[in-house]
């Protein structure tokens, strides 16, 4: 990349999606991991309800802060074209008498988006129509990974171990409660975990030692997706992340860490933090600790998990682990992990920089590598068809 | 040299003007440019209209200088005009800003016709003076320039209400454009249009619907409380214009007086009216209860024959507004009633087993005429939230959300701003933050949502309740009687209008040395910051206008 000219990156923030704050976090942490030679960043942010937008003022974090975000002067509304000849923005589309539309060329989007209408698969699919290469997963993989219910089919058919679980319809829930209850209660012990079967960061997510309980939870569960998945709350595992990058065959996984939550962090503070490490390493222990025996059936269950879900660019993949049953269960796989699981690639000698430069010519490479692919294929059809006079529609089938 | 001191002197006065006006026009604002409610305002304390430090400096700077006069052709008098002028004009500390000065186009236009009528009335006075004195008399013009000035100075308020006057024409030509613009903007979407309006509970019960109804449907409403004919307008050009999705336009419509709906509702005809309570909010500019009520059934009228009415019927006046049977379609709901008495008066909706706990609000809602009911849960705390709710469940479900769907989006409801939040510090105590409700029914629910607190000290910091009319006295006494019952500790901010409240809590056996008085909302904030601990809650309840 050394002599070329500068790429333009496009960060995609924000979102329709209830993690769409996070995203802004992340986005700006993207933005600012580029060197300032070679790239040319440009922001784009989706607002809450949906609107795209491009600017300058959209590259600082502080001009979130107030919400009036929207009002900066250079901040534009913006589309990403479908049409393959723009290959990027068009900028102001609906302009009027006294201002003009542009179109902005984008070599790489980098989707920094959490959850619906990002992580699932939607604006890869736009992008897909665009012809822009874009970081991360495609369609398919993001799609199939944003569904918790689905992930968990794929891997169990894969071998990777996954804990037990039922799912259930919104629409199932709403016309007969008794019969889902039960039907929970018969199969599983309380306490249980609900989780609507898309969403990240917690959201959505109730813990239930009673039936009272679970009926709030799948209530709650229920405003945030239309399926709603429900597994046993092992109360002795503790959670391990691995991260994961690569394309095509050459995948690496990154030192574990094990996340602490408030509680744990307490009791752990004597053991591990004496002599102030700092507030930072509190909230993770990093490398996890756990045996080399499990550390290495984590990062190979992770490289396999990537690989079946065709991965492409980065993961983090959360298991729940019991050490001393030695069992691992492969609880989700993030493939917009929060500040791109840099703490962990750290350990393994990946700077921010690094670490962004390397997901963009992954996302080079893969759309190098489609475009082994026909998808144009020159036939006579429409002139014998029209020469049948139309009738022949159905005989050219 | 004479010449230039004048100058410099007749500019230091006139900056000095126009920096008066700048810091009158924030209190301007506040009353919304009403200039009777401005300048009774002004006039209620002499130091608003008279500074004492300005009137002195001046005073002072005349006397040295007829004293300095001895010599003559010094320009001793002149320097000490200055330097009294300077003094005089230097801004006052100002007390606590809750809200800063918004510089509006509008604002910005009457700054600018303010300042210019205070240069034209100082160009004017001065031809006076030179007409009728003799000017070449030592002393005579530096006094003249000063008292011209000092009197331009004190008399800034006039400039801010001339200038409003002279922006006049240009300002309605200015709103009936922006007017006609929200008006083709709502065409060209042609939404439903919900129009919600009462003395309180507005604003809650907006967002409330805005969120049940877009469980199925593209709800948008009026942000924040835009409630006023030029608020609406502005959301809608600013936010709805091109927003071809939406399905409902939700508006909250306010009143001060009689028409003011009217005049709302032929930019936004309503197809759905909600009205909310008819209390005693702004009496003191309605007059009487008879006449709130006149002003929200404009909301009612404006209604097509065949559109939707959806009333409190446990509120008397909402209730005779119901009897009226305009228009055809009147759904009303209740807390109040028995089923069976609800059947019998013919109410559409009613609440029972309403129980609250820390977590939230339960209550089991019915539709007495079907028997059709739910189990509603939610985290929205507030007895008089049932209400709002039964009323977005009756508009709703009138519009198609099912019953069952409605009852799950109430479980992920959130208060709107500043109306019973409730939140927990990082040092472990709890916020409720209630600082936008100041209405009887309100404080009601928060202070008992305060009680529930049992785990420490129970907070209530509060200027009590304004604007009530004859009412407010008693209504404030009231809230004194409740705060003894349910807090443990009392601060009052404001020493004047909360005498009511004080008294009351006197009246009861509430330990005094708990209560306290200050001037200032944030002495209240350094209080609770270093007396209370983990386990404590403070309740926030109203919060007053900088006017008073």
């Amino acid at each position: 990349m050394s002599s070329r000219r500068r790429q333009t990156v496009a960060v995609i923030f924000g979102g329709r999606s209830v993690e769409h704050d996070v995203s802004i976090v992340t986005g700006h942490q993207i933005m600012n991991a580029f060197p300032a030679d070679g790239y040319e960043i440009l922001p784009i942010y989706i607002s809450r309800d949906g609107r795209w937008f491009t600017g300058d003022a959209l590259g600082a974090l502080d001009n979130f802060k107030d919400g009036n975000i929207l009002r900066h002067d250079s901040v534009k509304a913006c589309l990403l074209s479908p049409d393959t000849r723009h290959h990027g923005l068009i900028i102001d589309p609906l302009a009027g008498r006294f201002s003009k539309s542009d179109v902005k060329r984008i070599d790489v989007a980098f989707p920094a988006l959490h959850g619906s209408h990002g992580e699932d698969g939607s604006i890869q699919g736009l992008l897909e129509l665009a012809d822009v290469p874009y970081v991360g997963y495609a369609t398919l993989g993001s799609a199939l990974t944003n569904d918790k219910i689905m992930t968990k089919t794929v891997l169990r058919q894969a071998g990777i171990p996954v804990l037990d679980d039922q799912w259930l319809n919104r629409e199932t829930w709403l016309e007969r409660p008794e019969a889902c209850i039960d039907e929970i209660l018969r199969r599983f012990e309380l306490p249980l975990f609900i989780k609507p079967a898309t969403l990240g960061s917690s959201i959505g997510i109730g813990r239930a030692d009673t039936e009272a309980l679970l009926r709030a939870s799948i209530d709650i569960a229920a405003n945030f997706d239309r399926r709603i998945l429900i597994e046993p709350a092992l109360t002795d595992g503790i959670e391990i992340n691995c991260s994961v990058i690569g394309f095509g065959g050459r995948y690496e996984a990154s030192t574990l860490e094990q996340p602490l939550s408030w509680d744990e962090f307490l009791s752990y503070e004597d053991k591990y933090l004496r002599g102030g490490e700092g507030m930072k390493s509190a909230e993770r222990l990093v490398p996890a600790p756990i045996s080399a025996e499990l550390t290495e059936r984590i990062k190979a269950a992770s490289i396999a998990a990537f690989k079946v879900m065709d991965g492409r660019g980065i993961a983090r993949i959360d298991y729940l682990v019991r050490p001393e049953r030695n069992e691992i269960y492969l609880n989700e796989i993030n493939t917009m992990p929060g500040s791109l699981a840099l703490y962990l690639w750290r350990e393994d000698d990946y700077t921010a920089s690094d670490l962004v430069r390397k997901l963009v010519q992954l996302a080079i490479d893969a759309h190098a590598e489609k475009r082994r692919n026909h998808y144009d294929y020159q036939t006579n059809l429409v002139a014998l068809a029209s020469q049948r006079g139309g009738k022949g529609s159905k005989a050219g089938k | 040299m004479s010449e230039i001191l004048q100058a410099m002197l007749a500019a230091v006065w006139l900056l000095g003007a126009g920096l008066r006006i700048v810091r009158q026009a924030r209190f301007y604002q506040i009353e919304e440019y009403m200039s009777g409610r401005y300048l009774r305002w002004a006039a209620s304390r002499r130091e608003r209209w008279l500074p004492a430090r300005s009137i002195s400096a001046w005073m002072l700077g005349i006397a040295v200088g007829a004293l300095l006069a001895e010599a003559p052709g010094s320009s001793l008098p002149s320097i000490v005009a200055l330097l009294a002028a300077i003094v005089a004009i230097l801004p006052p500390r100002e007390s606590e800003v809750k809200k800063s000065l918004a510089v509006t186009p509008r604002m910005k236009r009457l700054l600018l016709s303010a300042c210019a009528i205070c240069a034209i009335a100082f160009a004017a006075g001065w031809g006076a003076v030179s007409a009728v004195l003799p000017l070449d008399i030592s002393l005579i013009p530096i006094f003249a320039v000063s008292a011209l000035g000092c009197a331009l100075f004190l008399l800034a308020p006039l400039w801010l209400v001339a200038g409003n006057l002279l922006a006049q024409p240009l300002e309605s030509a200015l709103r009936s454009r922006y007017l006609k613009q929200a008006a083709e903007a709502l065409a060209k979407i042609n939404p439903k249009i919900v129009g919600i309006t009462g003395s309180y509970g507005k604003t809650t019960t907006k967002s409330f619907l805005r969120d049940i109804l877009n469980a199925r449907f593209r709800a948008y409403a009026t942000p924040k409380s835009f409630n006023t004919l030029m608020g609406i307008s502005l959301a809608i050009n600013r936010d709805l214009a091109d927003d071809l999705r939406a399905e409902y336009f939700i508006c909250e419509m306010g009143a001060y007086v009689e028409g003011e709906i009217d005049r709302i509702c032929q930019l936004t005809p309503p197809d759905i009216a909600i009205v909310t309570e008819v209390g005693p909010q702004h009496l003191e500019r309605f007059g009487s209860l008879e006449n709130v009520k006149r002003a929200k059934y404009e909301l009612v009228k404006n209604l097509p024959a065949d559109g939707v009415a959806v009333l409190n019927w446990d509120n008397p006046f909402i209730r005779e507004m119901a009897a009226a049977g305009y228009p055809e379609t009147v759904l009303t709901v209740s807390r109040d009633l028995t089923a069976e008495a609800a059947r019998a008066h013919g109410v559409s909706w009613i609440a029972s087993d309403v129980q609250e706990t820390l977590d939230g609000l339960s209550f089991t809602v019915t539709r007495p005429a079907s028997g059709e009911g739910a189990q509603i849960m939610t985290g929205i705390l507030g007895q008089h939230n049932v209400t709002n709710l039964l009323l977005c469940i009756a508009a709703a479900h009138h519009e198609g959300v099912a019953l069952r769907d409605i009852a799950l989006r109430i479980r992920t409801l959130k208060p709107a701003e500043s109306r019973l939040v409730q939140e927990r510090t990082a040092a472990g105590i709890t916020i409720i933050n209630d600082a936008y409700s100041a209405n009887p029914a309100g404080v009601v629910s928060a202070l008992k949502v305060l009680g529930m607190h049992e785990t420490g000290a129970r907070l209530l910091i509060t200027p009590g309740m304004i604007e009530l009319g004859d009412r407010q006295d008693e209504e404030n006494h009231k809230l004194g009687l409740l705060a003894a019952e349910y807090a443990t500790d009392i601060i009052l901010v404001g020493k004047a209008q909360t005498q009511p409240i004080a008294r009351a809590i006197q009246s009861t056996s509430f330990d005094l040395t708990r209560l306290r008085v200050v001037e200032t909302l944030s002495e209240s904030i350094d209080w609770y910051q270093e007396n209370l601990q983990a386990g404590d809650a403070v309740l926030f309840l109203n919060d007053l206008p900088d006017t008073y």
